[in-house]
């Protein structure tokens, strides 16, 4: 056992050490390369590239390569001896390994021959000129299976269809990812549990829509804090002026008639209490519908102040201060915005009052608020419960009726007529195409059994509900078309176009402009196409990209889930949390919306900010919740990298992780993923090394097992450092001042946050492309693929030349053969 | 007996969304609604698990022999005839190999004798639990193959703990190595997996219901062979699980609609999760239990609290968050207060058992064929051990196994091996589980 281990372990050493020299650039190409490229770089791809001149593939091979990647050898398991020199496809995925290698100037390794510059990019234009002619002569699009629309898509679509909000995740379970994104075709599988969910969803939505008065009342709970998080500031523009905590729920009612609010109060639950939380004091809690008070309820003081003999009352859930938290209201069918907020008359910044109590104080625990060494508990809001409807009444006009009801029928004779006008304008929508007269009766079909012994409305209700479970609207199907010659590629219909756009751009169906513009046949015409994108991306419909794309290529979407260690980082509140969301989601999307260009994610001199934000990152003069933007007094948080948001996702709980920034520098930024760690590392161990987390990374990085990864890893983290696991900027950590000083392998040094900058702004070349990989992927809901890479060179050559900007970077992959073009089957 | 409509009424006013919607508790004296008739006579089986461990000084038994009642187990103190306690069985597959995440290993091993896969991606791979070799064996006949019940978190995407993806730490019922099932803590939604979206066991709307469903799922069915034209291999691949899946879901509703025109009780849609534990854990064990008399599933697995759970029981003195008073330091109050917490569980389990043997089945009651298997995959939680893991088995009479019992068995004997002998009594016996060496001979003794 112990045997084996070790043997495997060495052998992932081993691969590990060879991947990482691979990756590590060689200081003279990347120096000089530096120097030719100020600001601006000129494009690395090869067609512009003048001074490059052909260089026999072999011939370079030979000399520089196979000292190495021979048969024997066989450095990180790649022969280059044997591969085919002449036609370049035949091996087009080892020369693509290659090229990645060559691109960040890692080979030959350090200490080894190399060529002149001019030389090396000469044979990386040879290379790639190579492999673009190839594929040329013979086009891969691709092939992506049928495509099951996930979660959110199926959600938007339910929205963009009926005009009715749901909440996907009530109803749905969540989709598995595949290349770091969740709307993978191939991933996207179709168990019969999900299909039962399917048509209970299909049921219930139907229902919804159309307003079914038998509705059984449910009750929906959304969590608002976690325990450990304070609630200081006012946390939404929904909610009144001098509040602070709460939260402002969208929430869809599906009747006119009587709902139900309870609310739950956070409790210092932590040790032997469960009391209340801030019970002491007098809070206003405040709670309206689309910002019209519905009550205010008084809890805490005097009157609910709990007496300790009462023990007993503590421990129930029902402690009576909760019972008070509980109320009907009337609101009419649609989504409305409930929002819950404490009233905020501690000013603690100020110095007003006592201070606030840590939240894993032991005084805090026993819930003492007064006497020598305690402070100030303040109430929080747990979570809230809107239950309901109780008699409801079908609104005479929702949204999603008047979306769905295009007539109503004057008599028995003229029912069905009606019905099938409904049913087909819905169809066309849900099925993203025009729908035949067949489809249609198969709808109207179930209009009839719906309707036999119930009315129109309920026959309508059970044609809609089979509707959402049919294939053409769970799947993306897109057929070969007839007489396609087996392996071809062909030009997707306009119709299918259509639907990879909508679904691209607005993770969602396409709109009836989209749709009329694609059954006319003139979507493909470059155009049309051009205008219909910038259309699309303009539309607000198009932060779905924004948000959904970033938030899964950069890991943002774990900000909803951490939870830094409330000892270590009592400045972390709820607000906090929401705050760097709200600031990397507004930063997102001024980027896209105002069309800059994508190395401004590393570079953008701006953000946003409210208060609590401002705060945190010590940007004086902002004051109050809302978040506005922000030039930055200085280039320390410039670009993405200096935001709450990436640095808190990338730090463990309770300290900074130099090894996960690194690490997600590599992924997200360059694109050259480390090796995983070998098994049963042994973690770095506080006890037997003294000193600063970077003294002893630095001693374990003189362990050669470990130091050939980490020596590149690390100092992208360490670059970091001045940046705390919350973000907050510090020059000590603990004892020890920060040293964030570097070297990356290509001999660039940087001595501080903003340098660093300068030092990737050297690769942004391996940044765009990783970019527009990962945007491909996206776009294509596939892996992006040997025989994709000529597209990819296409796109950044497109981009580069249309000003480096996002809607150049959407549009080229729009334009591109994998998006616009298919397989046929084989 | 017809539990009629306005009997209900009375128990499911809705006041307001909080206190009252606990289901109608079932009648005492409504028989089950099976196959009483049936020629051999149905068996079920439930596994219940509990987290970390219990209180051990509480729980361990002192010898081989007649089952000494301890404060855990008093709540079930009028089964002890049908109650055998096992003690010094391994988890072993629990294990540490060196990648932390002591607590989801822990449970994902319990029901499964496997080993999990550290990871937080899509590519888990666990094995099969011991529920699903039931399930996949009782399936044709029951309209579903087992239900699985929770009190917390569901979710089975995404990193729980230590890069150990949830689906290790929120289920423990696994229908392959590599399929988790997703658990239920919603009773609305257990009742909906029931009964459909009726929103009501009353059978006039239910049958009306169910008969849409399955029209509408035939006319999927009948549509997809058209769709088939310019499809490659891959997309009809996809197509077929997508058949697959819509046939699957039909036959469960033709079982469902043979099932609704028995009689039932008239139970409204459960509007949603309890306030207290106590009332949550009731409503759930209610649901299953009108799932066994209905023979909607005669398997099911149900964790009343997961891994590092959190949640805290001050309605039985017991304030502390289970996970951090489960790390107990051997500290002797701490201890107290974990005994109380594993008794409030052990609570819930008796609640059940009373109501399965109130409720008759042929000549005997629903206790008779029902085997349930409760414990934990921790022993000292403190240790984080998955070594002498607290093993409880609840045996109707029908299976031969004799109550009253402490079974010592000697160290190193495998978890695995309690699996492996349940399988064979349940007739549907396997060579190996996970890793077992061999059956409990003792246990079967009567």
């Amino acid at each position: 056992m112990v045997v084996s281990s070790a043997t495997a372990r060495r052998g992932l050493v081993g691969l590990g050490l060879l991947t990482c020299v691979l990756w590590s650039a060689s200081d003279q190409v990347m120096a000089a390369r530096a120097a030719r490229r100020p600001g601006t770089a000129p494009t690395q791809a090869s067609a512009s590239a003048p001074a490059a001149q052909a260089v026999p593939v072999k011939a370079f091979v030979d000399q520089y390569c196979v000292t190495c990647h021979n048969s024997r050898m066989k450095a990180a398991n790649l022969i280059l001896q044997d591969k085919n020199t002449d036609d370049l496809a035949r091996d087009a995925e080892t020369w693509e390994r290659v090229l990645v290698k060559l691109h960040a100037g890692a080979m030959p390794p350090p200490n080894s021959k190399r060529p002149d510059v001019a030389t090396y990019q000469g044979f990386i234009t040879t290379l790639e000129q190579g492999l673009d002619a190839a594929v040329a002569k013979a086009p891969n699009p691709g092939r992506p299976p049928i495509h099951r629309l996930n979660r959110l898509e199926y959600t938007n679509a339910i929205r963009d269809i009926f005009s009715l909000q749901i909440d996907g995740k009530l109803m749905l379970p969540g989709d598995d990812s595949g290349f770091g994104f969740d709307n993978i075709a191939d991933v996207l599988s179709l168990s019969p549990g999900l299909m039962e969910r399917y048509l209970l969803a299909a049921n219930k939505i139907s229902r919804l829509a159309v307003g079914d008065p038998n509705v059984v009342p449910g009750v929906t709970v959304y969590d608002v804090s976690d325990r450990t998080m304070g609630q200081d500031d006012r946390m939404s523009e929904q909610l009144p002026f001098g509040s602070r905590g709460g939260a402002a729920i969208k929430h869809y009612f599906p009747l006119d008639g009587e709902y139900s609010v309870k609310f739950t109060l956070q409790r210092s639950d932590l040790a032997a209490t469960n009391m209340i939380r801030g019970l002491d004091v007098e809070n206003l809690i405040d709670v309206r519908l689309d910002r019209q008070r519905l009550k205010v309820v008084k809890i805490g003081g005097s009157g609910d102040k709990p007496t300790f003999g009462a023990v007993a009352n503590y421990y129930a859930e029902e402690f009576a201060p909760d019972e008070k938290a509980e109320f009907r209201f009337k609101a009419t069918a649609g989504t409305h915005t409930l929002g819950i907020s404490l009233n905020r008359d501690h000013w603690a910044m100020e110095g007003v009052g006592p201070a606030r109590l840590s939240l894993t104080s032991d005084a805090f625990n026993q819930g003492v608020t007064s006497g020598p060494g305690t402070g100030r508990i303040d109430m929080t809001i747990r979570k809230l419960e809107i239950g309901g409807p109780f008699d409801g009444k079908i609104p005479a006009a929702s949204d999603a009726r008047k979306r769905i009801f295009v007539c109503r029928p004057t008599g028995a004779a003229d029912e069905a007529a009606c019905a099938s006008r409904i049913m087909g304008a819905l169809a066309r929508r849900a099925y993203r195409r025009p729908v035949s007269p067949e489809e249609v009766a198969t709808l109207v079909t179930f209009y009839k059994k719906g309707r036999d012994g119930a009315d129109f409305d309920t026959g309508i209700q059970t044609a809609i509900a089979r509707m959402l479970v049919d294939i053409n609207f769970l799947f993306r199907l897109e057929k070969d078309p007839g007489g396609a010659k087996p392996g071809m590629p062909y030009r997707l219909t306009d119709l299918d176009l259509a639907s990879r756009l909508s679904f691209f751009l607005w993770s969602s169906v396409p709109d009836d402009e989209l749709l009329r513009v694609a059954a006319s046949g003139t979507l493909s015409q470059p155009l049309v196409l051009e205008r219909q994108v910038k259309r699309m991306l303009a539309d607000s419909r198009s932060s779905m990209m924004i948000g959904n794309f970033f938030d899964q290529w950069l890991y943002l979407r774990n900000m909803a889930s951490v939870r830094p260690d409330p000892k270590k980082f009592p400045a972390f509140d709820e607000n906090l949390r929401v705050g760097f969301q709200e600031e990397t989601r507004l930063f997102l999307e001024s980027q896209v919306r105002e069309d800059r260009p994508v190395t401004e994610l590393i570079t953008a001199n701006y953000t946003f900010v409210n208060e609590r934000v401002a705060r945190h990152y010590g940007i004086p003069n902002v004051s109050g919740s809302h978040f506005r933007r922000v030039t930055l007094p200085d280039d320390r948080r410039a670009g993405l990298l200096g935001q709450g948001a990436v640095l808190t996702v990338t730090s463990y709980a309770d300290r900074t992780s130099v090894v996960q920034r690194g690490k997600w520098v590599m992924d997200h930024m360059l694109g050259v993923p480390p090796p995983p760690p070998p098994a049963n590392v042994p973690p770095l161990d506080a006890t037997v090394i003294e000193g600063s987390l970077r003294q002893r990374m630095e001693l374990h990085r003189k362990n050669p097992v470990c130091a050939t990864c980490h020596t590149q890893i690390d100092p992208l983290g360490f670059a970091l450092e001045n940046f705390d696991a919350i973000g907050t900027y510090r020059t000590m950590d603990g004892n020890t001042p920060v040293n964030a000083t570097g070297k990356l392998v290509d001999g660039t040094t940087f001595d501080n946050p903003a340098d660093f900058r300068k030092a990737l702004l050297t690769r942004q070349d391996a940044f765009r492309r990783t970019l527009t990989e990962k945007l491909l992927t996206y776009a294509m809901g596939r892996g992006v693929e040997t025989f994709d890479m000529p597209s990819v060179r296409q796109i950044l050559r497109e981009t580069k030349t249309s000003g480096d900007r996002w809607s150049s970077v959407v549009l080229a992959i729009v334009k591109s053969k994998p998006f616009q073009m298919r397989r046929a089957e084989s | 007996m017809i539990i009629t409509k306005r009997h209900l009424d009375r128990r499911t006013i809705l006041r307001g969304t909080g206190a009252a919607l606990a289901l109608p508790l079932l009648d005492a004296m409504v028989p089950a609604f099976g196959p009483a008739s049936a020629a051999t006579p149905v068996r079920r089986f439930g596994a219940m698990y509990v987290a970390m461990g219990m209180s051990m000084p509480t729980w361990l038994q002192p010898k081989d022999g007649e089952l000494a009642m301890n404060s855990i187990l008093a709540p079930l103190e009028k089964f002890r005839d049908r109650m055998v306690v096992a003690t010094g069985l391994d988890s072993e597959p629990a294990v540490s190999v060196g990648d932390n995440g002591n607590h989801p290993r822990a449970q994902a091993a319990w029901l499964t004798g496997a080993h999990a896969k550290k990871t937080d991606g899509p590519d888990i791979r666990l094995g099969v639990s011991l529920d699903q070799i039931f399930a996949r064996q009782f399936e044709k006949e029951t309209q579903l193959g087992s239900l699985e019940l929770a009190m917390e978190a569901t979710d089975l995407v995404g990193n729980c703990a230590y890069g150990f993806s949830c689906a290790y730490n929120n289920t423990i019922a696994w229908r392959s190595a590599t399929t988790p099932l997703p658990m239920e803590n919603n009773p609305r939604n257990v009742f909906e997996r029931l009964f459909g979206a009726a929103g009501t066991t009353d059978p006039k709307v239910r049958v009306r219901q169910l008969k849409l469903d399955s029209s509408i799922l035939d006319s999927v069915n009948q549509q997809v062979s058209g769709v088939r034209k310019g499809l490659g291999q891959r997309d009809v691949a996809k197509l077929a699980e997508y058949l697959d899946a819509v046939r699957d879901v039909e036959r469960r509703i033709q079982k469902a609609e043979d099932q609704a025109t028995r009689e039932m009780p008239v139970i409204a849609q459960p509007t949603g999760i309890p306030a207290t534990f106590e009332e949550h854990a009731r409503l759930m064990f209610d649901l299953q239990l009108l799932a066994f008399q209905t023979d909607l599933t005669r398997v099911f697995t149900f964790v009343l609290a997961r891994e590092s759970s959190t949640r805290s029981y001050p309605e039985v003195g017991v304030p502390d968050s289970h996970h951090p008073l489960s790390h107990h330091q051997n500290n002797a109050e701490k201890l107290g207060r974990l005994a109380k917490l594993n008794a409030f569980h052990v609570k819930q389990l008796a609640y059940f058992v009373e109501r399965l043997q109130a409720t008759k089945e042929g000549d005997g009651t629903l206790l008779d064929g029902t085997m349930l298997l409760y414990g934990s995959g921790m022993s000292d939680s403190n240790m984080h051990s998955p070594r002498n893991v607290p093993t409880l088995l609840v045996s109707g009479k029908n299976f031969g196994i004799k109550g009253n019992r402490s079974l010592l068995f000697k160290d190193g004997t495998p978890l695995s091996n309690l699996q492996l002998t349940l399988a064979e009594k349940f007739g549907a016996p396997v060579e190996k589980f996970g890793d077992s060496s061999g059956q409990l001979s003792t246990l079967a003794g009567v």
